[in-house]
């Protein structure tokens, strides 16, 4: 008996010590880690599996009516339904649309906030406001000033002889253009403000060389400036193309994907799916197509990263 | 006849400034100009119509002095109820807020000093829940926390805003701590400091800026979001976000009242960016631009 004892013991004591191994840092990154899983891949499994369902839900809660596995049904039904590909084809618009003249407005911006010397700071923290804009308000705020009657931007636009006799929310050839413009207004200051940071980090000594062998403004510019920014560039590429695909509450104050789907990207074909028609097996499906996309960028983003050289 | 730089520096010592150079500073000036007057408009007039009388707000050619009027503001805070939709909004931010910070600074900085295997991969794949859509986190959550009999509470949006600020704040504290000189924390260690007093005592208060910057961010994308509280919140949890957007539903549009919501969700956020805009850059490209 002593001897089984002892084994024991010294079990015990094995195992606390190899308890000891496991580093304080582990115990650190636990909490966060099991908090995470819980509330990302645990909802991230049940999104795939409700991708093979039939769920309708009804808006009372808990009151569920015949939910049954349906196998591939949903999939079929997305890459088989004209109408997502239109939707994808206006959200490809959508993103093209507001990255390029949120890339172009924000390098210029970003070059001309470089030029001056006097107030520098001040102007550069005064043209960051519209960033700090809820979305919610931003939309609110397009709908107000783009009024077709009482709109302060639609009033100057008829001055114009400019969308005079639309609702520029309400017509099909300007709702998707104005929610761009929306977007370009929030998010330039933003690439703005990462093109300034990768400017004054750039090297002194390539300028001072080529403007002794005569460049002009515009060669520096085009041979210099813009090759040295690439990589902020990227930067801004990514984190806007990410976050223009994550968020949809513009399109939901203003528009609502109408008229007729004509600003209804992928992100309000989801949210009208699951929480109008309450189809949610269909809108996991949608949701999951877009989870595809992001990770592909994910992917690139994590790639770059990787490639700035590991701590 | 190329002039370069240097030459024309030494002309300019001479002459002055040439024409060209002069216009051209004009032309960049005034396209400056048109950029924040794009930017600043549009919040100038959200300003001046909360402090318009409804008629004057809807006149145009637009008014440009007026007379500033408080009655939106009297208004709003007469309505029932709006006083306790800010009061929400700042509880669901603030605790949002702190469990990022108390969670993601321990793991940031476990994820930088610890000898864990495959712990950069463990920090990938948490920034990279961060990239998730949004609705594709509103639909599996919504039926979740229906079944829990969540929705409709504060703890959900807490839990729902937890899912993007957590892998946030992680990230970037990992960044923050892996910038800090290891020696000092080694001498702390050599000195017979547990590596949980090491943190507390060394590395946090060395991180302090980017633990404040970091936090601010927090509390902005909780304040800010409309999509996960438009779902998970009703009547009297609303959201100021929210509670903006039903001001156009319920009542036609009160615009005035709109527009003065939009200053109280604005000015805190607002604030805090300007309080942290040295590490703005940094925080909103998640660590990739310092």
């Amino acid at each position: 008996m002593p001897i089984l004892k002892n084994q024991q013991r010294e079990e015990c004591v094995g195992k606390y010590k190899r308890m000891k191994k496991i580093p304080t840092e582990f115990w650190m990154v636990l909490p966060a880690l099991i908090v995470l899983v819980v509330i990302t891949v645990f909802p991230f499994i049940y999104t795939v599996q409700l991708s093979f369902k039939h769920y309708p839900y009804i808006q009372v809660q808990s009151h569920i009516r015949r939910v049954e596995w349906v196998g591939l049904d949903n999939w079929i039904r997305m890459l088989t339904d004209p109408k997502v590909g239109r939707y994808w084809i206006v959200t490809l618009k959508y993103v093209l649309g507001a990255l390029s003249c949120e890339i172009a407005l924000g390098i210029a911006a970003a070059l001309l906030l470089n030029r001056i010397r006097i107030f520098q700071d001040l102007l550069t923290t005064l043209s960051l406001s519209p960033m700090f804009f809820a979305p919610v308000l931003v939309g609110l705020l397009g709908r107000y000033m783009l009024h077709d009657s009482y709109g302060v931007y639609s009033y100057f636009a008829h001055q114009l002889g400019l969308f005079e006799n639309i609702s520029i929310f309400g017509d099909g050839r300007t709702a998707l253009l104005a929610l761009i413009a929306l977007d370009i207004w929030e998010w330039t200051p933003l690439v703005t403000i990462i093109v300034l940071a990768g400017l004054k980090s750039l090297p002194r000594e390539p300028f001072e060389a080529v403007s002794i062998d005569g460049a002009n403004a515009w060669q520096r510019l085009w041979y210099l400036t813009l090759p040295m920014l690439k990589p902020v560039l990227l930067v801004a590429l990514i984190i806007r193309t990410m976050d223009i695909l994550r968020y949809f509450v513009k399109f939901l104050i203003t528009t609502r994907g109408g008229p007729a789907d004509a600003t209804k990207i992928v992100a309000i074909a989801v949210y009208d799916q699951a929480f109008q028609a309450w189809r949610m097996g269909y809108a996991a499906t949608l949701t999951l197509s877009m989870l595809i996309v992001t990770i592909v960028l994910g992917i690139v983003f994590v790639r770059f990263f990787a490639g700035m050289g590991q701590e | 006849m190329k002039i370069s730089r240097l030459q024309r520096k030494e002309q300019k010592a001479f002459h002055g400034y040439s024409l060209t150079d002069f216009l051209a500073k004009v032309g960049l000036t005034i396209i400056l100009g048109v950029f924040l007057f794009w930017w600043l408009f549009p919040v100038y007039w959200m300003i001046s119509s909360a402090f318009k009388v409804d008629v004057s707000m809807f006149t145009l050619p637009p008014t440009w002095i007026f007379k500033p009027d408080l009655s939106n503001f009297r208004n709003l805070f007469a309505t029932k109820g709006f006083s306790s939709y800010v009061v929400n909004s700042v509880i669901v931010a603030l605790s949002s807020t702190t469990i990022a910070v108390i969670l993601g600074s321990l793991a940031g900085y476990g994820l930088a000093r610890g000898k864990i295997r495959g712990k950069n991969h463990i920090a990938f794949w948490m920034i990279s829940t961060r990239m998730a859509p949004i609705v594709g986190m509103m639909l599996p959550l919504y039926i979740l926390f229906g079944r829990f009999r969540l929705v409709g509470t504060l703890r959900a949006l807490i839990l729902a805003y937890t899912t993007f600020n957590l892998p946030f704040a992680v990230w970037l504290m990992r960044g923050f701590f892996l910038e800090i000189p290891r020696d000092v924390e080694e001498a702390a260690l050599v000195d017979g400091c547990t590596k949980l007093q090491t943190f507390f005592h060394i590395a946090l208060p060395l991180a302090k800026p980017g633990l404040v910057a970091m936090a601010a961010l927090c509390f902005m994308f909780a304040w800010n979001d409309y999509a996960f509280a438009v779902i998970f919140t009703s009547g009297k949890t609303q959201t100021l976000p929210v509670a903006c957007q039903r001001l156009m539903t319920e009542y036609g549009i009160v615009w005035g009242q709109v527009m003065t919501t939009g200053i109280i969700l604005v000015a805190p956020v607002l604030f805090l960016g300007i309080v942290i805009r040295k590490y703005l850059v940094r925080g909103l490209t998640m660590g990739a631009i310092r």
